[in-house]
C-alpha cells in the first residue's frame, strides 16, 4: 500500500467536519422530520413526563422521583434565581427552571446511547432560547424602568463626564442589546459543537487506527484513543451541565440587572 | 433599595464575576465593533482608509476605559 495513494484510493482516514451535524429526514426522501428534531421532540416529551410525575402526588415525606424532581427545582431556585436575582427572583423560578432542564436535557442528549447528538450544538434551539430570554429580560427591564429610563440606565452609567458618554453610549447601548443574546446563543452551541466533533473524531480516529491501519503502532494508537474517548465522554456530560447552568444563571443575572438598575 | 439590603450581600461573589467576565468580554467587542463600524462607514464615505484604523483605536480604547470604569475600579 503506498500512502501517497491512499487518499486517491479512498482508505485514508476522512475526517469528521461539519457534515456530521447535518442529518438526513428519517423517514426518506422529501419529508422534514431528522433525528435533531426527534431529539427536541423526546427530550421534551422526557421532561413533561418527568416534572408530572414527580409533582403528581407530593408528599410531605417525598418518593424517590418526588426528591429527584424537587431537587433539580430547588437546585434553579436557591443557587440561581434566589442567588443571582434576590427575593424577587422567586417569581422567575418556574422559567428558569424549565430553561435549564430543556437546555440540560437536550445537551446530555450527546453522551446518551443511540441518540448520541447534542441537539443544542445546532444554532437554531440555542439561539430561539437566547431570544426568548432577550424578550423577558428587556421587557422587565422596561416594565420596572420605563422606556426611556432603561434605556438611559442602560446606556448613560453614573459618573463620567458628559462629554465622554458620545463615545461609550453606543458601545454600552450595542453591548447590551446585541451582543448579549448573540454570546448566550453562540457559547451554548459552540460548547456543544466542539465536545461533539472531538468525541467523534476520537471514535472514528480510534476505530480507524484499530481495524484499517493496523499493525502495532495502529492497535496501540487506536486503543489510546478509544479509551480516551470513554474518559471525555464523561468529561462532555460535565461540560454539558455546566453549560446548561451557565446559560440559565446569565439569563437570571441579566433579569436581576433589569431589575435592579433603578438609582 | 434599603428592604432589599440583606438579598444584595446574599449574591455570590463568583456569580458576579461570572457575568462580569462576559460583560468585559462584550464591552471589548462592542467598542471595536461599533466605532470600527462608524470608521470603515467613513472611509468607505471620503474614500481614506485612515478612519477604519482611527476608529478601531478610538472604539479599543473607550471599550478598555468603560471596562475600566465598571469593573475595574476598587
Amino acid at each position: 500500500m503506498s500512502y501517497p495513494l491512499a487518499a486517491a484510493e479512498g482508505e485514508g482516514f476522512v475526517s469528521p467536519g461539519p457534515g456530521t451535524f447535518v442529518f438526513p429526514p428519517l423517514f426518506g426522501e422529501g419529508t422534514f422530520f431528522t433525528k435533531t428534531m426527534l431529539i427536541v421532540v423526546l427530550g421534551s416529551f422526557a421532561i413533561a413526563v418527568f416534572y408530572y410525575l414527580a409533582a403528581r402526588r407530593a408528599a410531605t415525606v417525598p418518593g424517590k422521583l418526588q426528591f429527584a424532581g424537587e431537587s433539580v427545582y430547588g437546585f434553579v431556585r436557591n443557587s440561581i434565581a434566589l442567588d443571582a436575582i434576590g427575593h424577587e427572583g422567586r417569581k422567575y423560578v418556574p422559567y428558569l427552571a424549565t430553561l435549564f432542564s430543556f437546555i440540560a436535557v437536550l445537551n446530555i442528549s450527546g453522551i446518551i446511547p443511540v441518540l448520541q447528538f447534542p441537539a443544542t450544538s445546532r444554532i437554531a434551539i440555542p439561539l430561539f432560547l437566547a431570544i426568548i430570554s432577550w424578550v423577558i429580560y428587556n421587557a422587565i427591564g422596561i416594565k420596572r424602568q420605563g422606556l426611556v429610563g432603561y434605556f438611559k440606565n442602560m446606556m448613560f452609567p453614573p459618573g463620567i463626564p458628559w462629554p465622554v458618554y458620545i463615545l461609550l453610549a453606543p458601545i454600552e447601548l450595542f453591548s447590551t442589546f446585541f451582543v448579549r443574546p448573540i454570546t448566550l446563543a453562540l457559547r451554548l452551541t459552540f460548547n456543544m459543537f466542539a465536545g461533539h466533533l472531538v468525541l467523534v473524531l476520537f471514535v472514528l480516529g480510534g476505530e480507524y487506527l484499530v481495524f484499517d491501519k493496523g499493525g502495532l503502532v495502529g492497535i496501540a494508537a487506536g486503543s489510546v484513543a478509544l479509551f480516551g474517548s470513554i474518559v471525555l465522554t464523561f468529561f462532555e456530560g460535565f461540560v454539558q451541565l455546566l453549560q446548561a447552568y451557565v446559560f440559565t444563571l446569565l439569563t437570571a443575572l441579566y433579569i436581576g440587572g433589569a431589575l435592579a438598575d433603578e438609582h | 433599595m434599603a428592604p432589599e439590603a440583606p438579598d444584595e450581600s446574599g449574591r455570590g461573589a463568583g456569580r458576579q464575576g461570572e457575568s462580569d467576565a462576559w460583560g468585559a468580554f462584550g464591552l471589548m467587542i462592542s467598542g471595536v465593533a461599533v466605532w470600527g463600524g462608524v470608521g470603515y462607514g467613513l472611509s468607505v464615505w471620503l474614500g481614506n482608509q485612515i478612519f477604519v484604523m482611527l476608529g478601531l483605536l478610538l472604539g479599543m480604547g473607550a471599550s478598555l476605559y468603560l471596562v475600566w470604569f465598571k469593573y475595574g475600579r476598587a
